[in-house]
């Protein structure tokens, strides 16, 4: 039901380019990430989408129609804000009945949607509390109970569960894609979390002070950064970047050559030597130096390697990226 | 820890004489209050703090209801002095507080009137009794002078830098997050304001309305250039509680000034419970 698109955004505040050209579109009924560090842009495009902000330049579709004059109140978007931003003077009931109250929905249906959203988020037994009363997880529910409520045309989510931790964080994630499903609609999804990127989103863009850098399918992404930034950000331990020679079949006109961890194969001989080793159950990484060079190796079970040991490194030629002086990819 | 029990006993002997130096000159009023004349008098030099024989004759006198023989009955009684103070430093504080809130929301989200802070300090730079003078020559040409409204609006103008100050500061502290969300969810700008910004800023609100409520209300200044009779407020009034026979009134003086120490302190139980902190507690991921 929206596809929102940019044309061309750019977005200053002051002297700082907070987003730089930006161009991309969200198919309807997507999970899309926006992804990268901080202060690369994430939550001005969220705010513009919201219409929070204008643009300096540029122009923002919803389902091709400019909402440049358009208020946030009638764009019709739900926004899970980073800090959740529930209002705190009202209970949890309250707080996710508001977005209904304020558009003057029938009182009969805004029990039956409280209701709805209360037993999707399994909250029907805190609704009575006051934010303040609520833990990180519960209030994080409260706030996407309160964008769910109203059935916005696109959900926009600004890192919303980045306050819980590890485990719970992987179940909430499970859930809100099953939510998204669920729903149908667009939900842009920001994070700086690049597993959690990679394993929610239908398409992700990588961001990089403003611009963006490359579009497309996590998998995708991961398997053909098109610069050596995006191949960085995403894949944990992070890709390699060595110099060329250091990994026998390497293309010599390549000023850098990445390796994915998983990719480099170790074997007992010379050349190398192992520094560090974290066995981590299901697999190990190795630290290992060559040649100046330091680089980590993720290897299956738990291989009888030790510190200081001599080793042989190397890589299948079609597992390499290449990367010339800008970072850029090289053509195969 | 553990502190050694002579400094533990310094500590509380250093509380006590602050108590002590802040609650005899109280203390002290209060006794007066109830003394009859012959125990206030400076002539009965005959010091206690428990009145002999406590009477509320200081009482009726200032209201006109007293009997006694031994000092003049006063021209004016306490009532009006009581109405002025109450209506100035209400009024005042009304207009101080609306006028101050607007401009401080207005600065803190929508940076209008930059130069504002400024401008509200420089009023504070040198004592407001400077410009005192002209501000009575144009309340003579308005036909304020001698007006409880013409008091209010001096107050209200002498006391919204601080309502502006104090409120910028709480407005600066409230996460914008929590008006835009209320934006997106379908607000104007002010419904957010009533909905959700004022009822979040209901303890900075009475905590900053307290503030400005006594700092108009112990005005003694301002009050005595621009009153003479009939608006004139309680501490004005008060000074000019003597006679030629007695001197200063001493007990009335003390009477007056317990009653002049009830409203801020009903205001003050009225708005405790609101002034609890942790008010944003909750509301956003720690």
């Amino acid at each position: 039901m929206a596809e929102i698109a940019f044309v061309n955004v750019t977005k200053r505040y002051g002297n700082t380019v907070a987003v730089d050209g930006a161009s991309f579109t969200v198919a309807d009924n997507e999970f899309f990430c926006l992804f990268g560090p901080p202060l690369c842009g994430k939550t001005t495009i969220l705010r513009l989408i919201l219409g929070l902000e204008t643009p300096d330049s540029g122009e923002i579709l919803i389902d091709d129609r400019p909402v440049t004059h358009v208020g946030p109140a009638e764009r019709n978007i739900a926004m899970v804000f980073q800090n959740l931003a529930l209002f705190p003077h009202m209970t949890a009931e309250q707080n996710i009945r508001f977005p209904l109250v304020e558009r003057r929905v029938p009182e009969a249906r805004i029990r039956e949607r409280l209701a709805h959203a209360a037993a999707k988020l399994h909250i029907g037994h805190i609704l009575h509390k006051h934010p303040a009363q609520l833990s990180g997880g519960e209030r994080q529910r409260v706030a996407i109970a309160r964008a769910l409520v109203r059935d916005p045309i696109a959900f926009l989510m600004d890192d919303p569960i980045s306050a819980l931790d590890a485990r719970l964080r992987e179940e909430a994630r499970v859930e809100l894609k099953r939510l998204q499903r669920e729903a149908g609609r667009t939900l842009i999804y920001v994070t700086h979390d690049q597993e959690e990127a990679m394993s929610v989103a239908d398409r992700m863009a990588i961001l990089d002070h403003g611009r963006i850098r490359q579009i497309g399918a996590p998998v995708a992404l991961y398997d053909r950064p098109n610069s050596a930034y995006v191949a960085q950000l995403l894949g944990s331990p992070p890709i390699n970047l060595l110099p060329p020679g250091l990994l026998p079949g390497a293309r010599a006109d390549a000023v850098q050559v990445g390796i994915r961890p998983e990719d480099v194969e170790v074997r007992p001989g010379a050349g190398a030597r192992v520094t560090g080793v974290e066995p981590l159950g299901g697999y190990t990484v190795l630290t290992i130096e060559a040649q100046g060079a330091s680089l980590r190796a993720m290897l299956r079970g738990q291989p009888a390697y030790a510190p200081g040991q001599s080793i042989a490194i190397g890589a299948a030629p079609e597992r390499m990226h290449f990367f010339g002086p800008e970072g850029e990819r090289l053509a195969s | 820890m553990t502190r050694s029990p002579l400094i533990e006993l310094l500590r509380y002997a250093a509380i006590l004489l602050a108590v002590a130096i802040t609650l005899v000159p109280i203390l002290w009023m209060v006794s007066i209050a109830f003394k009859p004349v012959a125990e206030w008098q400076a002539a009965g030099a005959d010091l206690t703090w428990i009145p002999r024989d406590p009477t509320l004759e200081n009482f009726r006198y200032l209201f006109g209801r007293s009997d006694s023989a031994l000092i003049v009955a006063l021209e004016r009684t306490a009532t009006r002095p009581i109405l002025a103070s109450i209506l100035a430093a209400s009024f005042g504080t009304l207009i101080a507080m609306t006028a101050g809130t607007a401009a401080a929301y207005g600065l803190s989200r929508f940076g209008a009137g930059a130069n504002l802070p400024l401008a509200l300090i420089q009023l504070r730079l040198f004592p407001p009794m400077a410009v005192m003078i002209p501000v009575m020559i144009m309340w003579a040409f308005l036909s304020l002078m001698d007006t409880w409204w013409g008091l209010a609006l001096i107050y209200g103008i002498v006391t919204l830098p601080f309502a502006f100050w104090l409120m910028k500061t709480f407005f600066d502290d409230m996460p914008r997050e929590i008006e835009e969300a209320a934006l997106v969810e379908g607000c104007t700008r002010l419904r957010v304001f009533l909905k959700v910004t004022l009822p979040m800023m209901r303890a900075p609100l009475a905590s900053a309305t307290l503030f400005v409520f006594i700092l108009n209300w112990s005005d003694y200044l301002v009050a005595l250039l621009l009153t003479t009779r009939q608006w004139a407020t309680i501490p004005v009034y008060m000074a000019s509680l003597s006679s030629s026979m007695t001197g200063q009134l001493y007990g009335a003086k003390a009477a007056l000034g317990l009653i002049a120490a009830v409203p801020p302190v009903i205001l003050g139980i009225l708005i405790q419970r609101h002034l609890v902190r942790g008010l944003t507690f909750g509301a956003l991921k720690q």
